[in-house]
């Protein structure tokens, strides 16, 4: 298990160190500099200023000296100064971190809630009206985009009916602690739905015929030939088999959220690390948006990582070799 | 007096207990195509949504005579009209004409749909045929690959290719398939590793074939059922993706419709021109998104 861990982990390595490769030689095949961007605007700037400021931030260098620099202080946690926030890159994300974190964890949480128990219902009553109904939801739940569920729900609740506010994450105003938190929860449903909604069809799905799967297995039958009552064998034999799967479908799903989230922080305007990679992308603030890619890596890495040893604490049938 | 040997000699399997699953491959007589129109004909589902794709196919293709107006057409006494005669879908911010832009937006985004999806299958069934094929440390390194593309979020990496190869139909398909073939890949590997061991694959080899001529006659084209079902797949998903990445600005860029950006537009007024009955513009692309993908899931 420990070695296992352990290969795991150094088996990252490679894999972070292609992936920054790869968007750091595409950034800095991008036309025009951090240097050329910020003076583009500013009046009486001398070709030798350019060339001055440039020797300041190691732009005049080659890239794979630039690359090579950037690793090393991105080993050290510094991502670099964003040009457009004048802050830098590490306090940047993990100022909106906790913003993404929360609406992240509301989504799989309500997609939990609501597929677990429907998943199930519908697995014992197969083919029944509620069981089509369901079948019906995750058929539109997995096809519908979530910026254009986002939006209807927008219109629909915001503007249409007045009920919730139609993006951002706090009112003006609002003093901190408890009535910020009160405030806080009025902008959390939609989007947390928008996000989840993919999240609760696919469970669903999961739910159901991994449960129906499990029902028909031998040691359930079991279960019921020694005449327990239906309700423990569900609860006791069946259910815990069943959700086994759904373990490895919660890992399969963190780098769905990942890239769920900049487009339902767009739409809703939640000022989370979605966004910010999508405006710092759209602002060209490079070393930003290489920030968030490395981060975004990790943290789907890690997730895989976490499931796959999850699994095996879970499932003591599957061994680690 | 001509068939009699043939049905008779030895090399055809004849149709047996045994012999079941060879039978609808090219036993029959039938061929491969003409069994799977034949499955496909008597497939509601499947018929339901090739309807669907075929409507939509032929609508796009006809925009130019169906389309009341030109899709560059703006009309600046004309902004953010609700749905009329005049204006089937209403109007948007500068004027155009929306029923017009959601036809020849679909052109577009089916355009990169199947696109990519050539793009995507062609480069899969090559990486996938090759380590399934060699097998060994290539196929370590392709596979190992895979695998970890596949553990990646795909829409962060997206959005920071596609604002640097972005913006034309053909860089928004490259940077689509740079992430869409890994499913494939799979599907093929898995395949050619079961097919090389088997006996066809085995004689073709002491008929002295080369490795090429074995790969691209005998195994890849037994592979093409399920990829042309996870290439279908990808139609669907790259038509959401491109619609995602417009949708933030980053996709195609206007004047040229599609579906994304269009919805980008109409939700810039959602909030300033609710009267306006903003579903009217969001409304349709992404009723029109909606078909496609579930049509393609069928």
């Amino acid at each position: 298990m420990q070695r296992y861990v352990i290969r795991r982990l150094v088996q990252m390595v490679p894999i972070l160190l292609g992936i920054s490769i790869v968007v750091f030689a595409l950034l800095a095949a991008a036309p025009g500099d951090q240097v050329d961007l910020l003076l583009s605007g500013v009046p009486g700037i001398t070709p030798a200023d350019v060339i001055r400021l440039k020797h300041v931030y190691g732009l005049d260098e080659p890239p794979h000296i630039r690359y090579v620099k950037w690793l090393e202080r991105a080993a050290q946690g510094d991502f670099g100064w964003s040009r457009t926030y004048r802050e830098p890159v590490s306090t940047l994300i993990l100022d909106r971190l906790g913003n993404t974190v929360s609406l992240a964890a509301g989504a799989l949480v309500l997609a939990l809630a609501v597929a677990v128990p429907v998943g199930i219902y519908s697995a014992l009553h197969q083919y029944s009206a509620l069981d089509y109904a369901a079948t019906l939801f995750t058929f539109f739940g997995v096809s519908v985009p979530v910026f254009w569920f986002g939006i209807m729900l927008i219109y629909l609740f915001g503007v249409n009916w007045h009920l919730l506010p139609p993006g951002g994450i706090n009112s003006p105003g609002v003093t901190p602690g408890l009535p910020l938190v009160a405030d806080r929860l009025k902008y959390l449903p939609l989007p947390t739905l928008a996000l989840g909604l993919v999240f609760m069809a696919s469970f669903t799905r999961y739910t159901r015929s991994s449960m129906l799967e499990v029902v028909r297995q031998d040691f359930v039958r079991t279960a019921r030939a020694k005449g327990l009552p239906g309700r423990v064998v569900i609860r006791r034999h069946a259910l815990r088999n069943a959700l086994i799967p759904l373990v490895t479908v919660l890992g399969v799903a963190v780098p769905g959220i990942l890239a769920g989230a900049p487009l339902t922080e767009t739409v809703f305007s939640w000022p989370g690390v979605g966004k910010l990679l999508v405006d710092s992308t759209l602002g060209a603030d490079y070393a930003v948006a290489q920030g968030i890619i490395m981060f975004i890596a990790v943290m789907a890495i890690g997730a895989n990582l976490l499931v796959d040893i999850a699994y095996g604490i879970l499932d003591p049938r599957i061994r680690f070799d | 007096m001509a068939r009699l040997p043939a049905s008779g000699s030895p090399a055809v399997p004849r149709p047996g207990p045994g012999r079941a699953r060879l039978e609808p491959a090219q036993g029959s007589g039938q061929g491969f195509w003409a069994l799977a129109w034949y499955r496909f004909r008597h497939h509601k589902v499947a018929l339901a949504g090739a309807a669907v794709v075929l409507v939509l196919v032929l609508v796009t293709l006809l925009a130019g005579p169906i389309a009341p107006y030109r899709f560059e057409d703006i009309d600046l006494t004309a902004r953010l009209r609700s749905p009329s005669w005049r204006h089937l879908l209403g109007t948007d911010t500068i004027g155009h004409d929306v029923f017009t832009r959601l036809l020849y937006a679909g052109r577009v985004s089916l355009l990169v749909g199947f696109s990519a999806a050539v793009a995507a299958a062609s480069a899969g069934i090559l990486i996938g045929a090759t380590a399934g094929f060699y097998g060994g440390w290539l196929d370590n390194v392709l596979m190992r690959i895979t695998d970890v593309s596949l553990a990646l979020p795909d829409l962060p990496i997206l959005i920071v290719l596609s604002k640097y190869l972005g913006g034309s139909v053909a860089g928004i398909v490259f940077v689509i398939s740079l992430f869409a073939w890994r499913g494939v890949a799979r599907l093929v590997r898995g395949e050619v590793l079961k097919l090389r061991g088997q006996e066809f694959a085995d004689a073709a080899r002491a008929l002295g074939a080369t490795d090429l001529r074995i790969l691209a006659r005998h195994l890849v084209p037994n592979t093409l059922a399920p990829v042309i079902v996870a290439a279908t797949l990808i139609v669907g998903g790259a038509i959401l993706t491109e619609a995602a990445l417009s949708f933030l600005g980053i996709g195609i860029q206007p004047p040229v419709p599609s579906w994304g950006n269009m919805l980008q537009n109409a939700q810039d007024f959602i909030l300033s021109a609710p009267r306006r009955r903003p579903q009217g513009r969001s409304g349709p692309p992404a009723q029109a998104l909606g078909h496609r993908a579930g049509s393609r899931d069928a």
